[in-house]
């Protein structure tokens, strides 16, 4: 088994774009640092219709109102701004800055504990056809690889990811090496687990991270 | 009827509003039910709560109703689907995941 650099057609080009900007790391950066309450605000504020920073803060009074400390009101405020920056990029641009925001913090965090977190990582096996799609997030370690894909809602669960992480498992296990294969969704686990349980696809491998518990990634193998 | 009951009835309603709009996308309609069915009584339970409410609650669940009013696209209906049950309940000072998330 061995890891391998994405080949890069002409949407890979423009999606590197926007994992490049730096709205993404700064972003992720403040929702690696967040509360639960915190990751909430953001998502709705980057799934929102109205973009007047007034209304968020309205919306959430224990981040925002006279309750929070100061310097957990200008985090929040520092995190909202930054969402309504993603929200004001219009519907085709947020969605993918919304991906790209979700594997940033998944590699900031994996970071915590590895130093050889990669992004956009193919995994070659021997005798086994590449798969198409890179893995988002990987931790290349000889001994206890780990592979990550990415979602912003549950939704985006489906019968390939779940496949794809599910063979890579099992490829793994032929060459006996344990690999970590894991969803990281930026949603209600309650979402990811309803979504999961009308899938018939092979999951009992495959980890789930959700926003409540996403902080493990930088302590501990999901 | 007290504030919070209130309150909860109302942000029920949009809720369901919601889910009808959600479920026009017709190869979601299984995750949407599925979804309201879990999340719709989460949000009524919140009114069982005996604890005051917290400041600015009445505000906050305004908003969000708002927010969730304004939404035409079924596609980001989905999306909202399970935010709008966590806005609420922050709002609220309650939990909609049968346990803590906060």
């Amino acid at each position: 088994m061995r890891f391998q650099d994405a080949a890069r057609d002409a949407r890979a080009v423009v999606y590197a774009g926007i994992q490049a900007d730096p709205l993404v790391a700064r972003l992720a950066a403040l929702l690696a640092a967040a509360t639960p309450a915190e990751r909430w605000m953001a998502r709705a504020a980057m799934n929102g219709e109205r973009t007047d920073a007034e209304i968020w803060r309205r919306m959430f009074p224990a981040l925002f109102g006279e309750g929070p400390s100061a310097e957990l009101r200008d985090h929040a405020e520092r995190l909202l701004a930054a969402s309504l920056d993603v929200a004001n990029r219009g519907e085709q641009a947020r969605s993918s800055y919304r991906g790209a925001v979700v594997e940033e913090l998944t590699a900031q965090l994996l970071a915590r504990r590895s130093g050889v977190v990669k992004r956009e990582r193919r995994v070659l096996f021997d005798g086994v056809p590449a798969e198409i799609h890179p893995y988002d997030v990987t931790v290349e370690s000889t001994t206890r690889p780990e592979v990550y894909d990415c979602k912003w809602g549950a939704r985006g669960i489906n019968a390939d990811v779940l496949n794809q992480l599910d063979d890579a498992r099992a490829h793994a296990a032929d060459e006996e090496i344990e690999i970590t294969v894991a969803l990281v969704v930026f949603d209600a686990r309650r979402s990811a687990e309803i979504r999961l349980d009308r899938s018939s696809a092979p999951r009992d491998g495959t980890r789930l991270v959700a926003l409540e518990n996403i902080d493990e990634l930088g302590v501990t193998r999901p | 009827m007290n504030d919070r009951a209130e309150l909860v009835e109302d942000a029920a309603a949009a809720y369901r509003a919601l889910a009808d709009l959600a479920e026009t996308i017709e190869d979601e309609w299984q995750y949407v039910t599925d979804l309201t069915d879990a999340y719709l009584p989460a949000i009524e339970a919140l009114a069982g709560i005996v604890a005051p409410l917290p400041a600015g609650a009445g505000d906050a669940v305004d908003e969000a109703i708002a927010e969730i009013g304004l939404i035409t696209d079924p596609h980001r209906a989905i999306d909202w689907l399970s935010t709008y049950p966590h806005v609420v309940a922050l709002a609220l000072g309650g939990d909609v995941d049968g346990g803590s998330d906060r």
